[in-house]
């Protein structure tokens, strides 16, 4: 540890830096830029009459505020300067993790009439589901769970997944194409007797590759729009839509309506 | 409008998927889905890095280390929308057990490492003010003690709360608290002329 390492608080003298502008515990009434910044973290809240009749508070919560927006910028431009991602850097990564997919539990895949027994993992499963699930137009599968004894033949199961859809999609009749597609290809595959699939809806993006007319609006990038609004649930391949009614209705689902149910 | 109809072909490349559904993949075992992540957020992941090491020697190793330890924790990531705050963390960790191994290793040529590089060395015609200032927060930074920068970036940047900081540096939170306080105050005068 070097000596300015020094851990004790700053007296008054330390804060009697500043060039033009004298940040002294008088000026700040008393108060210290810790108490600020905490202050100002917490949302001014709950309300000190002590800080927010100080001028001096005020210039410091001022400061303050501006150094958080530089700080973003500051990260934002860090991660600009990088250089290029360098593809053998990335292979390396992978190479790394390839062979460390977590299998989860082993599904049977056939019934005792066959004398071999043949299972696939959980995770070869998850696969296929999220497989059939990206083969509808404009979706992504997320996360994927399965609900009920996978390693019982037989035994009812229930399939959840997060689903990410296009802007503009008809939020039901997509999340059944899933369903249907899920269904199929899981029976296609395995023994397994799944009697729910449930599509959870949690993003829906905005086309980056569609003219929407310049409303100021992107593509979605992991941004809150849209976000963790709609919920499609439909149990035992029936239609449902239980979560945040589209606003548009016909053909359109309304994603300010599903998006903004839960905002 | 823009309406996709049933059948209709919209091929879009998973690069377009939001976070929580790339995390939820990833933590599902898609290795794909990971390395959109991987692309997305290294350079973020990266920079932040050489910030909190104060160097860019090394880094490349730290991120890639980084990102591997996050694929084997990614099915314990609670909310998987929060993933790039969370690959900050796991980096964080990365970063500062290097930092004590070098320490431990070579405390002695501290001078030798290659300084991170700050864009103050550009033609100051060519500069916009938003990147003066910049300039002069990324140098107010550069300059702070190295564990008075540690505790700003986990505070400021990585989202840590003064007891996980000092968790995961081996301090008690009364000392974290002097050194925020410490690198703030100082951070705070060096941008005054800016202000």
């Amino acid at each position: 540890m070097t000596p300015t390492d020094d851990t004790s608080p700053p007296s008054g003298d330390d804060l009697r830096t500043l060039p033009d502008r004298q940040l002294t515990n008088d000026e700040l009434a008393g108060h210290t830029i810790d108490e600020l910044i905490d202050y100002y973290d917490a949302g001014l809240m709950p309300p000190n009459d002590s800080i927010d009749t100080s001028a001096g508070c005020q210039l410091a919560l001022a400061d303050i505020a501006h150094l958080r927006q530089l700080t973003m910028h500051l990260v934002d431009d860090d991660s600009a300067a990088q250089p290029p991602v360098d593809e053998g850097w990335i292979t390396s990564i992978l190479s790394h993790i390839g062979a460390q997919v977590e299998a989860g539990r082993d599904v049977p895949v056939f019934g005792a009439e066959v004398d071999s027994r043949v299972v696939i993992t959980e995770g070869a499963l998850r696969a296929i589901v999220r497989a059939a699930g990206d083969r509808v137009d404009g979706v992504f599968v997320g996360r994927c769970r399965f609900a009920g004894d996978l390693t019982e033949l037989g035994a009812p199961i229930e399939v959840e997944v997060e689903a990410s859809m296009l802007w503009g999609q008809n939020l039901m009749q997509t999340a059944e194409l899933v369903r249907e597609n899920i269904v199929a290809d899981v029976r296609r595959h395995t023994l397994l007797n799944v009697v729910a699939v449930n599509v959870v809806v949690q993003d829906v993006r905005r086309p980056s590759h569609v003219d929407e007319g310049g409303d100021g609006r992107e593509g979605n990038d992991g941004g809150p729009e849209g976000s963790d609004g709609g919920r499609s649930r439909g149990r035992g391949g029936r239609e449902g839509n239980d979560g945040g009614g589209p606003e548009g209705g016909g053909d359109v689902s309304g994603v300010g309506g599903t998006g903004g149910a839960e905002r | 409008m823009f309406v996709a109809k049933p059948g209709l072909v919209v091929r879009v490349p998973l690069a377009e998927a939001d976070d929580r559904t790339l995390a939820g993949r990833a933590s599902d075992g898609d290795v794909r889905a990971f390395e959109v992540l991987i692309r997305r957020h290294g350079p973020l992941v990266r920079g932040y890095a050489a910030r909190l090491m104060g160097s860019t020697d090394e880094v490349d190793d730290v991120v890639q280390a980084a990102f591997i330890t996050a694929w084997q924790q990614l099915p314990t990531l609670s909310d998987p929308a929060a993933v790039k705050g969370w690959l900050l963390r796991v980096a964080n960790r990365k970063a500062l057990d290097r930092i004590r191994a070098r320490k431990y290793h070579d405390d002695i040529d501290d001078e030798s490492r290659p300084p991170l590089v700050t864009p103050d060395s550009t033609s100051p015609e060519a500069l916009a003010e938003h990147h003066a200032v910049q300039s002069a927060l990324s140098r107010a930074l550069t300059e702070l003690p190295e564990l008075q920068r540690q505790c700003w970036l986990m505070k400021e940047v990585a989202g840590y709360s003064y007891d996980e900081i000092g968790t995961d540096l081996g301090l008690p939170t009364s000392t974290v608290r002097g050194l925020l306080s410490r690198a703030r105050t100082s951070v705070i005068a060096r941008m005054e002329p800016w202000r």
